[in-house]
């Protein structure tokens, strides 16, 4: 059985190693909005940060250009570094780039690696938590997008996605969507019919009913 | 009881409720779209909105704790918040206090090891003002620390309790509180029980305050019921849509 | 959240459209709800698109200016809540603060919303209008949706009474309005000028202009940010402010019962 769960909510009456949750009196509890598998034992967080690993493949925009560094603003609780003997050519301010993280210092900077200029094109934010289901298994999610609107996107960990070319609009509704219902099922087929129909559906009218409150 | 205005009649309160009553409560996520996590509430005639920021770089840095995240907490009232005259504009000794305890409330219950050397910063606005904003923005703010994914222990609620002449109230509204004995507004940990705000004043005797806090716990389950709908709520909606 | 390039923004004006399929003199979709804060004599909320912005109006009694003794006084604040915008700070106000609602209260009175003679109460006592704005979100142009709260607050606000030295707030009586003044902002990003920018083109732009009017009259400019217009360009965008504003003045009376 899979659950919506909240912080301070009980998962397990026994205690657990899982992540994004504590014991307490040998209890298992939730820190975060998650999706608990009561039989696989998993908690899938549904709002999360991005914690960074060696090796994450992220999305950033350079901050500030230094002499022999740049800061990259990356959507998360560290900025970036990029130390230039790792790159090929100066970056600017405002310059999109892909990188791979190399280590988190312990002054709280994400040191990035092999970074390359990402040309043109635009960068949306989504939640990090969301982009495992974006990419879905063997990244088949974001294959049926790209393909299916004929841009080129590439996503970071970090919850940063660069994309350019093709239907731009209609790959970014897809993206939406799939964060709206990441914990749905059938969602891979629901996309696949979104993007077959050739109008753009754009913005689903849940924004209107929203903002009933204020 | 102080001034000539009679709270309590017949039992029922000016505004129709029981001593132990609750005033409706409203809360919605994601509200304010730049925000890490946002929520709106309004509990009565409180309108509040609360929202996150973060965890970020601390700046600046020397207020940055090398082992743990730093919270800053601020809680305003809008000048047009009150049915009274225009507030002033800012930040007044009353704001600042208000922001320092709220403030620590969420220190002890974010996982702030978590986040060294950043800040979370997390901002209390009340639009319009009816009585116990405080507890209405430390429990708003914990929907909106919940929905922006920064990892909690527990999920606070804040709710206060009061006096008028020999009875002990629940929730005191704007006129209450003006002419009350007592008015005590907590903030509590639910799994436990645990109290991480306590402000009171006025005179309760130990009976007194010992009924207040039942009052206030009793209440709590409902008041952490609300929290857990509206975060579900964004959920539950999609899946709905599918269904249907 | 969404960050475009230059070239990106460039690429699509050239093809006409903007980056979220707007022309260049077209608005976001506008909503206004007013009444938001019963507790506020007047209120509304103005979003303009990813843009929220929330007027208060308060009345007070209060003494008049030295040198207009007969007439009552209005205040325009502005708070950027730092909640609105990573970019927004906790503090003092900030220039840009200060600006926008400078230049929303110059609007209102230049075109005569309210007659502060009107305001007058007895020797040495007036009414104080006081509009305080408060961005709740920002994705750019402040200005515009600032001027529409404003506006919208004011045409539906109640007006208090004065009686035996104490003020009666719940009234049905109805501040008199006797204008309807909008504006209109447009910046200046590389190879066309746009209206009613979102943040990310304001981030690209390098002017910026709001022009408020009355039907075919100026009521207050103000050009912001280091580019400069050609006195072309400012007339040409005269004219395109003259015929969106009946666009905002239909917006506006349709959502304050006018």
């Amino acid at each position: 059985m899979r659950k919506i769960v909240i912080p301070g909510e009980l998962i397990d009456e026994k205690p657990l190693r899982i992540l994004d949750s504590i014991v307490e009196n040998n209890k298992t509890y939730s820190t975060i909005m998650g999706l608990y598998d009561d039989e696989k034992k998993s908690l899938i967080p549904l709002e999360g940060l991005w914690y960074p690993n060696r090796d994450d493949q992220v999305i950033g925009i350079i901050e500030e250009s230094k002499l022999n560094t740049e800061t990259v603003i990356l959507n998360a609780p560290y900025k970036g570094l990029i130390i230039s003997k790792y790159s090929e050519g100066k970056m600017a301010s405002g310059d999109f780039i892909e990188a791979s993280v190399k280590e988190l210092d312990k002054t709280g900077t994400v040191i990035l690696t092999r970074p390359r200029t990402l040309r043109g094109g635009k960068i949306i934010k989504i939640k990090p938590s969301k982009i495992n289901r974006l990419l879905g298994k063997n990244n088949t999610m974001i294959r049926q997008i790209s393909e299916g609107t004929g841009t080129r996107i590439i996503p970071g960990l970090n919850g940063m996605i660069w994309l350019n070319d093709g239907n731009i609009d209609l790959a970014i509704d897809a993206i939406n969507t799939v964060c709206k219902e990441a914990h749905t099922s059938g969602l891979t087929e629901r996309i696949g019919n979104m993007l077959k129909s050739t109008k753009s559906t754009t913005i689903i009218t849940e924004e209107k009913v929203e903002e009933e409150m204020i | 009881m102080k001034g000539n205005i009679e709270l309590i009649k017949n039992g029922k309160r000016l505004d129709g409720r029981l001593a132990g009553d609750l005033r409706d409560i409203k809360i919605k996520t994601n509200v304010v779209k730049n925000a890490q996590g946002s929520a709106y509430i309004e509990w009565g005639n409180n309108k509040i909105i609360a929202a996150v920021h973060g965890p970020s770089e601390a700046l600046p840095r020397h207020t940055a704790n090398p082992n743990k995240a730093v919270v800053k907490c601020r809680y305003m009232m809008a000048p047009f918040s009150s049915s009274e005259e225009h507030g002033r504009s800012g930040m007044n000794r009353r704001a600042i206090e208000i922001s320092k305890v709220t403030g620590e409330v969420f220190e002890n219950v974010i996982l702030r090891d978590q986040f060294p050397g950043t800040e979370i910063n997390l901002y209390i606005e009340v639009l319009q003002s009816d009585g116990g904003t405080r507890a209405a923005g430390i429990t708003c703010a914990a929907v909106a620390l919940a929905a922006s994914g920064i990892p909690m222990r527990d999920l606070p609620y804040s709710v206060s309790a009061g006096k008028v002449g020999d009875t002990v109230i629940l929730d005191l509204n704007k006129i209450e509180d003006n002419y009350s004995d007592a008015d005590m507004p907590v903030a509590i940990l639910p799994r436990n029980n645990e109290i991480v705000l306590l402000q009171m004043d006025g005179s309760l005797t130990t009976k007194q305050y010992s009924d207040a806090m039942e009052l206030i716990i009793e209440s709590g389950k409902k008041i952490s019921a609300i929290q857990r709908t509206a975060l579900l709520e964004p959920y539950v909606a999609s899946e709905n849509k599918n269904k249907g | 959240m969404q960050m475009i390039t230059k070239e990106y923004l460039t690429g699509r004006l050239s093809k006409g459209l903007r980056d979220d399929n707007r022309t260049p003199f077209s608005y976001r979709t506008i909503s206004i709800r007013t009444n938001e804060i019963p507790n506020a004599e007047g209120s509304a909320i103005v979003e303009l698109g990813n843009t929220k912005v929330l007027a208060g109006i308060k009345l007070d009694v209060s003494e008049p200016m030295r040198d207009t003794p007969e007439d009552g006084n209005i205040t325009t604040s502005a708070e950027l809540l730092p909640m609105a915008d990573e970019n927004y700070d906790i503090g003092p106000p900030t220039p840009i603060g200060v600006e926008f609602a400078r230049v929303v209260d110059r609007g209102i009175r230049a075109a005569g919303i309210l007659d502060t003679s009107k305001l007058f109460i007895e020797e040495g006592k007036v009414w104080s209008v006081f509009i305080d704005l408060y961005v709740l979100n920002n994705d750019g142009n402040i200005f515009d949706a600032g001027t529409l709260a404003a506006m919208a607050a004011l045409k539906t606000c109640r007006m208090p009474k004065y009686e035996n030295g104490l003020v009666i707030r719940e009234t049905q009586e109805r501040l008199t309005t006797n204008n309807i003044v909008t504006s209109c902002t447009f910046v200046k990003v590389p190879g066309a000028k746009i209206i009613d920018p979102t943040s990310n083109e304001e981030e690209l732009a390098d002017a910026r202009i709001t022009i408020a009017n009355d039907f075919d009259v100026i009521r207050a400019m103000q050009k912001g940010m280091s580019g400069a217009f050609t006195t072309k360009e400012v007339n040409e965008l005269i004219e395109t402010t003259f015929d969106k504003s009946k666009e905002l003045v239909n917006i506006l009376k349709k959502n304050t019962g006018d």
